[in-house]
């Protein structure tokens, strides 16, 4: 028996194996990406997704799809331009997000008992699929990164605000106004996290009043097509195949 | 030989199992909470939290207790620590164990970082609430914005009860009550539920097909093109398209149900109201200050002038929520812990009444195990070798005043 001889021996069985192929890389690259991502997203996201009182029309709206873009981007430049598969944003954004809801149940809430209403994650699968849905038609990089990266980062917010939107009803406490949200994070004690590293509410786009969340998601709709544009090229470099092609 | 070589190597191992074990199951009670690992300077000379009072011992779910007390933020502020102008009144619990139902400084709430001033005394009350059972050490606490955690005195509290029963109601300014311990949680779950559907379906419908290894051969024979049938440019487009009129539609959904929101509150609090301290009438210089590392004590040498109108003695030498008591003057009725109270931990050479108009010298020795235990004497090692603390002196009628000390420790090796 040669080395180079086949493993299967008819075209049913070829099907086969390559369809259990599918499935077991599916499965593991569903786990890898959300250990990858996960780990990034706690990194550089942190606070503003575990604490309803960081999620505020400024900061969270700016920097989240900023640094959820990352991944969706290089995940997509491996199974587009390799495979034409188009539902590379959104298997990083389920995987992230199944870890997250892990994590905040049976650490968050299982282990410290903090309420899930004060530690859910951030929703941003609708813009994952709009993503995903862009590259697709387009089979553009250009085109993704800017129509893709805006929506992105447009459709974040509003996809947010019917679970957010409860919480910002005002409670008058004590002598002083606040939200629930707020109210929530001074009720559930969080002995190592002081109120002073809570990034909210700060910066200087003042002038707009109250209308401050639109432009926020416009902003970071413009980084993240940056953002795009670069983790497209990290995933273009760690999805060479130059060292394993068969001679 | 080699029997006697197997049954060591057996036994040794039984051993390591049963020393495991036993640590295991030795868990010593204060021993997780820090408190003692912070630098002893830190502990001495930033905020001293005395007058301190646990309401409750006991205390059942939805019931609440206070803690209570003074904290006077140091003149002598280490160099190594930013100074409070960006504090935050915590309380040291395992989490949230109890909420926090209101905390106050001098009388204002204070949900948000306030600024405090060096020199400057203040009083300070935490509500709680008791949520889930346990015996649970409450500390007092202050973040300092590049301070860190300045932990405070801690005692144990019981809650008893079940978590299930506990309530936490609130009502918003339109006139609705919910309650915060799970309120929204079903629209949480629901809508998550809801995109994570759409995105599985999504998944699903590239899955059906085959995925690898076929559609690799076909990119790489150069037929990328042939792919994405129409089908699935269809499928897509309904996808992307309908799912930007969720977004929309759901957005105007909610503001419709919500038509009242704020944005989340912040911002520094400033202009704390400090107790007004009525000025010193006794005046401590500290002439010397020893510690004796073999006998876990200090020493100082005090000039201690009285200008006031009744005599007084001194009762109290506090660092670190450490209490050195000379129970001659002051004797301790608040219930303080048993670990920082040395109830006779005080000896003054001379402690009869100091006369109005009176100029004594008096050898004062601070010992007691909480030395070592708080590892205060620790202090030795820290890179700037001077201790703090708080002299209080009773007067005749037990009126208590306090003064403070801050000078350079000798350490005393023999
Ligand atoms: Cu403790």
């Amino acid at each position: 028996m040669s080395a180079s001889q086949s493993a299967v021996r008819s075209r049913a069985e070829a099907v086969k194996v390559s369809r259990t192929f599918d499935w077991l890389i599916c499965f593991t690259l569903f786990f890898v990406v959300l250990g990858g991502y996960h780990v990034h997203f706690m990194l550089v996201a942190g606070d503003w997704d575990f604490w309803v009182d960081w999620k505020d029309r400024r900061l969270w709206v700016t920097v989240l799809p900023i640094m959820a873009i990352t991944f969706p981007a290089a995940v997509q430049a491996v199974l587009w331009w390799r495979y034409r598969i188009a539902f590379g944003a959104t298997l990083c954004v389920m995987g992230l997000l199944f870890g997250e809801w892990v994590n905040r149940y049976f650490n968050f809430w299982g282990w410290t008992y903090f309420p899930i209403n004060f530690v859910f994650p951030s929703q941003l699968i609708p813009g994952a699929i709009v993503l995903d849905v862009i590259l697709m038609m387009s089979g553009s990089m250009q085109l993704t990164a800017v129509l893709g990266g805006l929506a992105f980062g447009l459709l974040f917010y509003p996809s947010n605000w019917p679970v957010i939107a409860p919480l910002h009803q005002p409670v008058e406490y004590n002598g002083m106004v606040m939200t629930l949200a707020d109210l929530t994070g001074y009720h559930y004690i969080r002995t190592g996290m002081p109120e002073y590293i809570r990034m909210v509410e700060k910066g200087t786009l003042r002038t707009f009043g109250k209308d401050v969340a639109p432009v926020s998601a416009f902003f970071s709709g413009f980084v993240s097509i940056i953002v795009y544009v670069l983790w497209h090229f990290f995933g273009r470099w760690f999805g060479s195949t130059a060292f394993t092609t068969a001679s | 030989m080699k029997m006697i070589k197997d049954k060591i190597a057996k036994l040794s191992f039984v051993g390591v199992l049963v020393g495991v074990t036993a640590a295991m199951f030795y868990a010593p009670t204060a021993a997780a909470h820090g408190e003692k690992s912070q630098a002893a300077f830190m502990r001495m000379r930033t905020i001293h939290w005395y007058d301190l009072n646990w309401s409750k011992d006991t205390v059942a779910v939805n019931d609440t207790m206070t803690v209570t007390g003074k904290f006077h933020v140091f003149k002598g502020w280490p160099e190594t620590v930013d100074l409070p102008e960006s504090s935050f009144l915590n309380i040291g619990t395992p989490g949230p164990v109890f909420i926090r139902a209101g905390s106050w400084i001098g009388g204002q709430l204070v949900p948000r970082s306030c600024s405090l001033e060096l020199g400057e005394t203040y009083e300070f009350k935490v509500l709680l609430k008791a949520r889930r059972p346990g015996d649970w050490h409450v500390h007092s606490m202050m973040n300092v914005k590049g301070g860190g955690p300045i932990i405070g005195p801690g005692k144990w509290v019981t809650i008893t009860g079940s978590m299930k029963d506990f309530k936490n109601p609130i009502t918003t300014l339109t006139g609705v009550t919910v309650d915060l311990e799970n309120y929204n949680i079903d629209n949480i779950y629901f809508w998550h539920a809801f995109w994570y559907a759409i995105g599985l379906a999504w998944m699903v419908y590239w899955m059906r097909k085959p995925i690898f290894i076929p559609r690799l051969i076909a990119v790489e024979a150069g037929k990328a093109d042939t792919l994405i049938t129409p089908t699935d440019k269809k499928v897509g487009i309904a996808f992307a398209v309908g799912t930007m009129a969720i977004v929309a539609a759901t957005m105007a959904s909610t503001n419709a149900a919500y038509p009242i929101t704020t944005p989340l509150q912040a911002g520094l609090l400033r202009g704390m109201k400090p107790i007004e301290m009525p000025a010193p009438t006794v005046a401590v210089k500290v002439d010397d200050a020893t510690y004796r590392v073999p006998g876990r004590a200090m020493q100082m040498t005090l000039t201690v002038t009285n200008n006031g109108d009744s005599a007084v003695r001194l009762g109290e030498f506090n660092t670190a929520g450490v209490r050195f008591l000379d129970p001659a003057v002051h004797e301790d009725e608040t219930g303080y812990p048993d670990d920082l109270l040395a109830e006779e931990g005080l000896t003054v050479s001379d402690n009869s009444p100091l006369a109005p108009g009176q100029t004594r010298t008096y050898q004062v020795t601070a010992s007691d195990a909480a030395w070592e235990v708080y590892r205060l004497a620790d202090l030795i090692y820290d890179p700037d070798s001077r201790f703090a603390g708080l002299l209080f002196f009773t007067d005749e009628s037990g009126n208590r005043q306090m003064v403070t000390v801050d000078a350079p420790l000798i350490p005393s090796f023999i």
